[in-house]
């Protein structure tokens, strides 16, 4: 009973592991469209699949969560192997975002820090089998900018002072010239602010997605390519791009960190002779 | 015209024009990130990770219009 199982559900696999998808783009099964197969829709499985990015998202940050754990417990002067990984990950990190914003930064690191290994590890989850980057959805990276627009606009408030912030907003006028420029300065800034978050966005969406597509597509290849044995078996045409999707998922998460650092420097008080 | 036939041309048309630009662009910012490390190797970490956010940032722009694509294709046939 459970061999025949397995089998409808690799062959389930095997039929839409090339297509369906919503909007017609070809998507890779994970294991709640699996489910939504086996149960055709109704119930806990079609929760889910409505859902489905928000689940991933939560199994990640469960992820991550158990992983710091079992770092920090019994944490001893010279570290463990594990502590030892992540005290080099944070260090790196610290010493990265330090070097863009300058000493004044050292608040804001933990945002970014946890900003660039979320995203990261969301984007690595999917090419888990059974797995689904929520990333590829723009709802989550469109959450993720909008944190990062509130939290720059916030820092700005906080570091510069309301009218700090509103003097910077207008360009920073400190000349009659530049004062009479401010009602053509201020919607530029405005609306390059606003630019950010989209731009943000649809960045990392775009290129999770595009990943997940062209892997869904290749693999679809390799199994039609062998469509004549009538097997759930395909040649394995899409491990290069699982390998482009790796570096992909790597520099975008670090895009994604390092653009919202460099807003974050934009907008903090700027300091003389800084290189 | 049909709206779909109109679609089927002009999408895939669009993306190849955005990857020619941005092949210009990528060309040009990865030779001279190779030029300035050749010339200052000590340098060499600071500017690949500068050469890689450049990349990334003139790479968006062919993802807006790759974007765009996913909008539209459901709308085809």
């Amino acid at each position: 009973m459970s061999r025949l199982l397995l089998i409808r559900v690799l062959t389930e696999v095997a039929e839409h592991g090339g297509g369906g998808g919503h909007e017609g783009r070809p998507e890779i099964a994970n294991f709640i469209t699996l489910l939504n197969t086996l149960f055709h829709g109704e119930g806990l499985a079609g929760m889910l699949l409505h859902y489905q990015a928000v689940v991933f998202a939560w199994m990640v940050v469960g992820i991550i969560a158990f992983f710091a754990y079992l770092s920090s417990r019994n944490r001893q002067l010279v570290p463990g192997s594990l502590q030892n990984l992540v005290e080099m990950v944070v260090e790196g990190l610290y010493n990265f975002f330090v070097g863009i914003l300058g000493p004044q930064g050292e608040k804001l690191v933990p945002f970014l820090g946890t900003l660039f290994v979320y995203i990261f590890v969301m984007n690595i989850f999917g090419l888990v089998p059974g797995m689904f980057s929520s990333t590829s959805n723009l709802n989550v990276t469109l959450a993720l900018a909008i944190c990062v627009f509130v939290y720059v606009q916030y820092i700005g408030i906080r570091r510069n002072g309301l009218l700090g912030y509103l003097w910077h907003m207008a360009g920073s006028p400190t000349s009659v010239v530049e004062w009479l420029l401010v009602p053509l300065n201020l919607p530029i800034h405005i609306i390059g602010e606003l630019a950010r978050p989209v731009s943000l966005s649809l960045r990392l969406f775009g290129n999770i997605t595009g990943e997940d597509v062209l892997i869904a597509v290749f693999i679809g290849l390799g199994i039609a390519s062998l469509s004549f044995l009538k097997l759930p078996v395909g040649v394995p045409l899409h491990v290069p791009f699982i390998f482009l999707a790796i570096l992909t998922s790597l520099i975008q998460a670090l895009v994604f960190a390092l653009l919202s650092t460099v807003y974050l420097s934009l907008m903090l008080p700027h300091e003389e002779g800084h290189n | 015209m049909h709206y779909t036939t109109a679609l089927s041309f002009a999408l895939p048309l669009s993306l190849g024009i955005a990857a020619f630009g941005s092949a210009f662009g990528l060309g040009r910012a990865v030779s001279a990130a190779m030029d300035s490390m050749g010339r200052q190797p000590d340098a060499a970490g600071k500017i690949q990770v500068g050469m890689i956010i450049g990349c990334a940032l003139i790479e968006a722009l062919t993802i807006y219009a790759l974007v765009t694509v996913f909008v539209l294709q459901g709308k085809i046939g």
